[in-house]
């Protein structure tokens, strides 16, 4: 039973599930630093994965091949497009209007599930999940399996854990590492940092406070988008209603958690991640061992609660995160 | 030719003139000093001349050159530089990372950080103002922020200064360095300008004097031709007695009784390590030092807001070590506390119920539970006549009363009680001259009909001028004990920063803490 649960199987299962979490949990690392709260990443992501798959479907049903072709990617194009827009309207709630943070998020989290519910009945006439985008995305490498042996089983690891995946996997983790090295070595990181630190200090140097927090709200649709569709189209092929399932807030966790940096995100992300991995691999065996499904599928929100109440208290949040700046 | 000039500036915010017609000059070489009262105009005009904010009309000079001032930006690139009071330093950056915050060193976005701190170290030895470049700023005191918020401004390459009332958070011995570094930043060419409402400082440290009142200047003068009063007089527009006569005291029973206090902080770590103290009835005790030396602790442990760790506190031979803090008031102990803001007054409150806050659940304000909007109202009117709170009725919101005249409201809340107890911590902070006088005599009024006061001060003047005895507190400990009189500020300072000189030391040795 062991071997059948640990595999190289359940680790790419672990960094694949983590993609969307880390990419959403870097958005709100690039926010939060800012200064500005985004629990709206939830509904941002859910916006990208609905107008992605949507995109992609009308894209992929056409008889022209070039576009039948390029669908999954004009899918992933608008996912980015339509979660911009709707951090765009986070940004200007909560920077322009000074509305507080936490109830435009919430706000925007109601409209995206509410919004994309509504437009599956208009679109396809039913609600639940649409139907598949007929153009997936495949691996990046592609790598020829040698013949038996020890070294096989070596390199089946290595390929399953290190080159099996789609291309928004490895752009989650370049995200990581960018965004680590730009918000700490770079002028646009340290006036990022200043920013969710001491808005008015940044101020008086010369620093336009609202410009650059409306930037890290955007670049947190950017990602949050990106999540989006590696959820629809890279991983599922279609769109469920309310498939992010609280992924957002999971992903703010794991923002905390990683202590408002990219690296630590994506690390945080990856634990989460394998929690759901394993309670997926857990699932087949609900037969053997008499426990119900719901069990495992609580497990990964279970370790959020426990990691954050682990963790808070000790991590120390921007000193001006959620709170609107206004000029004197 | 003066380096900046400002002329004709008028300023109006809705309903206040802040500044009418105002004019200066500054001259590279010289310390102005910019005095008034809080209110006069003073930061409201250097904070047009540093773009943080927009005059109504009026013109701006630099170089003998008229500018346009719309942001910091453009401040900062005519060579003003600004050091508020309340800094703008961003707490987790390191010192480096702060100054050249802005104006980083370096290629295509990268920031080149060894050059930076390379620069920061040059313009540091260069001023004669040491730093660690890589210490974080919340690591260091306050006066080596202040030092920090110059050394930023000098970066971009200040050549005029301008200081919003330097002086308010630092000890004496930082003052006094203070004063040297801006002498000697004078003397290398730059101008600058002390926004202050402390006449001590203005005597010690400035070459030319301009007193603002009512958002006008209503005189100039120097140091070398007039004194304190003279100076008070000018700011307030009549004559003030700067140092209330304090009479000898009459201490009779002892009242306040603290033995082998330890308290905690937030982060659950001893702020107070085992202090006792006495405090009579008709006795002021008066604790001086630094701030964040278990003062706060002590303070909120005596009142009922923080529950000790262990040790022991009596108000007349009752303990009262966990009583809550209904049981506190009751037992006959008013507490006006350092932040009237936060925790002296609900500012959205109108000044009747702020003023029978503590009172509110018993007779005769309250009968089961109903409190009786007639009684709130006389004892309102009552307390605001006494306490001479400047308001048009009762009605109005705390928030919107001069700091002065909601001090004066926590007072009249907080004595008009009659307690046996006073326990107030910085009474005086922030506010100017004229309400400074008043409540230093209203404290002075209650040490005389006999009640006990136990006052905490980072302000080491209001220490040794209403205290009869003074304690010093260090890390937790009084590290020294004073009558009235017997001490000078220099050797009070010297134990505020833990007295490691030998002259601190022999004092110890012949003193003896309390």
């Amino acid at each position: 039973m062991l071997s059948e649960v640990i595999n190289p199987e359940l680790f790419a299962s672990a960094i694949r599930m983590a993609t969307p979490l880390a990419l959403a949990a870097i958005g709100g690392t690039i926010c939060e630093r800012s200064g500005v709260v985004n629990i709206a990443l939830e509904g941002i992501m859910l916006i990208g994965a609905f107008f992605g798959v949507v995109v992609a479907l009308a894209a992929g049903s056409t008889h022209i091949s070039w576009l039948v072709a390029a669908s999954p990617w004009l899918g992933i194009l608008a996912a980015v497009v339509a979660s911009v827009l709707m951090a765009g309207l986070h940004a200007f709630a909560s920077i322009t209007l000074r509305m507080d943070q936490v109830v435009s998020g919430t706000a925007i989290n109601l409209l995206a599930l509410g919004l994309t519910g509504f437009l599956m009945v208009t679109l396809y006439g039913h609600p639940g999940t649409t139907d598949p985008i007929p153009v997936a995305i495949n691996a990046v490498f592609n790598f020829p399996t040698p013949a038996g042996g020890l070294l096989a089983t070596a390199w089946s690891w290595i390929d399953q854990i290190v080159f099996s995946y789609t291309p928004i996997v490895y752009a989650a983790m370049i995200a990581a590492v960018v965004g680590q090295w730009a918000l700490f070595h770079t002028r646009w990181g340290l006036h990022l940092r200043a920013l969710g630190e001491h808005p008015r200090a940044a101020d008086t140097v010369g620093i336009r406070v609202l410009r650059g927090r409306y930037v890290a709200v955007l670049i947190s649709g950017v990602l949050g988008g990106l999540a989006g569709a590696n959820l629809s189209i890279e991983q599922v092929g279609s769109f469920n209603e309310n498939m992010t399932a609280g992924r957002g807030f999971i992903a703010l966790a794991a923002n905390i958690f990683g202590r408002w940096t990219p690296i630590g995100s994506y690390l945080a992300s990856l634990l989460f991640g394998f929690a759901d991995a394993l309670q997926i691999k857990l699932q087949a065996f609900q037969s053997v061992v008499q426990i119900p499904v719901q069990f495992f599928l609580m497990l990964p929100y279970v370790l959020t609660v426990v990691v954050l109440a682990g963790v808070m208290g000790r991590a120390v949040a921007p000193a001006e995160v959620g709170k609107p700046y206004e000029k004197e | 030719m003066s380096v900046l000039a400002l002329r004709e500036i008028t300023k109006t915010f809705p309903g206040v003139v802040a500044n009418e017609r105002v004019s200066m000059s500054l001259d590279a070489g010289e310390i102005v000093a910019l005095l008034g009262e809080n209110g006069a105009g003073k930061s409201t005009l250097m904070n047009v001349a540093y773009g943080l904010l927009a005059a109504d009309s009026g013109e701006v000079l630099v170089d003998g050159e008229p500018v346009r001032i719309r942001s910091p930006r453009d401040a900062i690139a005519v060579g003003i530089g600004m050091v508020h009071q309340h800094f703008m330093l961003v707490q987790p950056f390191t010192v480096t990372e702060n100054i050249v915050l802005g104006q980083e060193p370096g290629r295509f976005g990268v920031i080149d950080f060894a050059e930076a701190r390379k620069r920061v170290r040059e313009i540091s030895e260069r001023n004669g103002l040491e730093v660690d470049p890589d210490a974080r700023i919340a690591d260091l005191s306050v006066g080596m922020q202040q030092r920090v918020e110059i050394l930023k401004a000098l970066y971009r390459g200040a050549r005029i200064l301008i200081l919003d009332e330097p002086t308010a958070v630092l000890t004496p011995q930082e003052v006094r360095e203070l004063f040297e570094v801006l002498r000697a930043l004078v003397d290398s060419g730059l101008a600058i300008v002390l926004i202050t409402h402390k006449l001590d400082e203005v005597m010690l440290a400035a070459d030319r004097v301009i007193v603002m009142r009512d958002g006008r200047v209503v005189g100039e003068t120097t140091p070398s031709v007039t004194d304190e009063r003279g100076l008070a007089r000018l700011m307030v527009g009549r004559d003030v007695v700067l140092r209330v006569e304090r009479g000898s005291p009459h201490p009779g029973d002892v009242l306040l009784e603290v033995d082998d206090l330890v308290v905690d902080d937030e982060r659950g770590l001893q702020a107070v390590r085992g202090v006792g103290l006495k405090v009579r009835g008709g006795e002021i005790v008066g604790i001086a030092g630094v701030d964040g030396n278990g003062q706060r602790e002590l303070v909120e442990a005596i009142v009922g807001l923080r529950r000790p760790k262990s040790g022991r506190i009596s108000l007349k031979g009752r303990e009262i070590t966990h009583a809550p803090v209904r049981e506190t008031i009751a037992a006959g102990v008013s507490h006006v506390p350092e932040d009237r803001q936060r925790r002296g007054l609900v500012l959205q409150f109108d000044l009747a119920e702020n003023l029978i806050l503590g009172d509110h659940a018993r007779p005769p304000v309250a009968t089961f539970g109903v409190v009786h909007r007639k009684v709130v109202e006389d004892i309102a009117e009552r307390r605001i006549r006494d306490y001479d709170v400047r308001t048009p009725s009762w009605r109005v919101l705390a928030g919107n009363l001069s700091g002065g005249n909601q001090q004066k409201l926590v007072l009249a809340r907080e004595l008009g009680r009659d307690p046996e107890l006073l326990v107030t911590a910085q009474p005086t902070r922030g506010l100017d001259v004229g309400a400074i006088e008043f409540v230093h005599r209203r404290i002075l009024a209650e040490r005389d009909e006999g009640k006990a006061v136990l006052m905490v001060s980072m302000e080491l003047d209001e220490v040794m001028a209403l205290s009869d005895r003074i304690l010093v507190m260090y890390r937790g400990e009084f590290v020294a004990e004073f009558a009235a009189g017997e001490a000078d500020a220099e050797r009070i300072g010297l134990f505020m920063t833990g007295g490691t000189t030998r002259e601190a030391e022999a004092a110890v040795a012949g003193g003896g803490a309390g």
